[in-house]
């Protein structure tokens, strides 16, 4: 008896694409790759490699517009306000090295090149909580940190993963605040950085990352609020020295080393209960560690005597 | 007026002893760390990024003595060109 199995990749023949539309899509695509050559802005768009959708995170909440995300962002080093998207596109993307430094067998610089080709890369629909009590959804391109980590290999004295943006006082204003620790500097521990979640991402949407999202590569860890995530990163630095981070140096009462996400614990000037979706503008409850518990509540249970929600 | 330009000058001396040729923001930063940070927010998403980048913040970056020097030399002169008559 000859049994049927339907795996998911199967089409039927009726939904296969007719032969003249491929060979008219190949054409298209040619006429772009010479639009592409033309246009180094759009080359740059060119650059990330594909990759698949890892199914395994499911955010529970649609896609932010593309648009929003693009336009309504954090990024002090061009401002404290949220329209820094066009300052953002001075920021030089290439050439763009991340060095790996500290506490580890293989030091080494990575060309961001080198990186999209050595890294595995793939797609995940995070959620992201900014400590302002706004919230987004985004398809990130990029690759989990322990791949990285898997080639640096940390020293076993390594405890915490450091992380520092770029300092280009040249396009960045906010770098004349020269009373401000820039570098900024943020960082999690070993544990932490080793959990499946956490991201490197050089991708949205499926396009490079922008600079105003932090391109060419930033980190994310969705079950903290967004200031942990350091944008447009060139050192990585593994130390067995706890970082003060740059927002900790700042206002530590208001932006702490750990900052998971948690509804009951309020920032001190305003309730964390709730968010409000960009885009949308619609305000949904916010879920403890962001609604990732399942994956990174096991990091904390013996540390209760942090300050882990701020 | 001229009080309060002769109180400026005054402050300014202050300033100039205590902090030298430190910026005003620094100094700030140093009294309050989280002051200049909410001032920003303040100014640039309520108001007009642009006014904090252009007008405070040269004013943020010169020696902290500037700021009260200039503004009590001229509140002093003013003061006394109008009780010159």
């Amino acid at each position: 008896m000859h049994i049927l199995k339907f795996r998911r990749f199967s089409l039927p023949e009726s939904q296969v694409t007719p032969e003249a539309l491929v060979f008219n899509r190949r054409q298209a695509m040619a006429v772009g790759a010479g639009m592409l050559a033309a246009s180094p802005a759009l080359a740059q768009q060119a650059g990330l490699p594909p990759a698949m959708r890892n199914t395994r995170y499911v955010p529970g909440r649609a896609i932010t517009a593309e648009r929003e995300v693009t336009t309504y962002n954090n990024f002090y080093e061009f401002g404290s306000h949220k329209t820094i998207s066009a300052a953002a596109q001075r920021m030089p993307m290439r050439p763009w090295t991340v060095k790996v430094e500290g506490m580890v067998e293989n030091p080494r610089d990575y060309g961001i090149e080198d990186l999209l080709a050595r890294m595995p890369l793939e797609e995940r629909v995070y959620r992201l909580r900014c400590v302002e009590a706004w919230a987004m959804v985004v398809p990130w391109t990029g690759f989990p940190l322990s791949a990285l980590m898997a080639e640096v290999k940390p020293l076993s004295s390594a405890r915490y993963v450091v992380f520092q943006t770029a300092t280009l006082p040249s396009v960045m204003p906010g770098l004349r605040q020269s009373w401000y620790p820039w570098p900024y500097t943020e960082g999690c521990t070993i544990a932490e950085a080793a959990n499946e979640l956490s991201f490197m991402v050089v991708g949205a949407y499926g396009k490079l990352l922008p600079p105003q999202n932090g391109g060419p590569i930033r980190f994310h860890q969705p079950w903290k609020y967004g200031f942990k995530a350091g944008k447009s990163i060139v050192t990585i630095r593994l130390t067995d020295q706890r970082p003060v981070s740059f927002w900790e140096k700042i206002q530590s009462q208001e932006y702490g080393f750990w900052a998971n996400v948690n509804p009951a614990v309020p920032h001190p000037r305003w309730s964390q209960a709730q968010e409000r979706m960009l885009g949308t503008g619609e305000t949904v409850p916010t879920l403890l560690f962001n609604g990732y518990g399942e994956f990174v509540a096991d990091l904390y249970t013996n540390l209760q005597r942090e300050r882990l929600w701020a | 007026m001229r009080l309060i330009g002769l109180s400026l000058l005054l402050l300014a001396a202050g300033l100039f002893v205590s902090f030298g040729g430190d910026p005003l923001g620094a100094v700030l930063f140093r009294l309050d760390p989280g002051i200049l940070n909410l001032a920003q927010a303040v100014v640039q998403r309520y108001l007009l990024p642009m006014l904090w980048d252009d007008v405070l913040l040269p004013v943020l970056e010169a020696p902290a003595f500037v700021a009260p020097a200039v503004l009590g030399g001229a509140l002093s002169f003013f003061g006394w060109m109008r009780a010159r008559g």
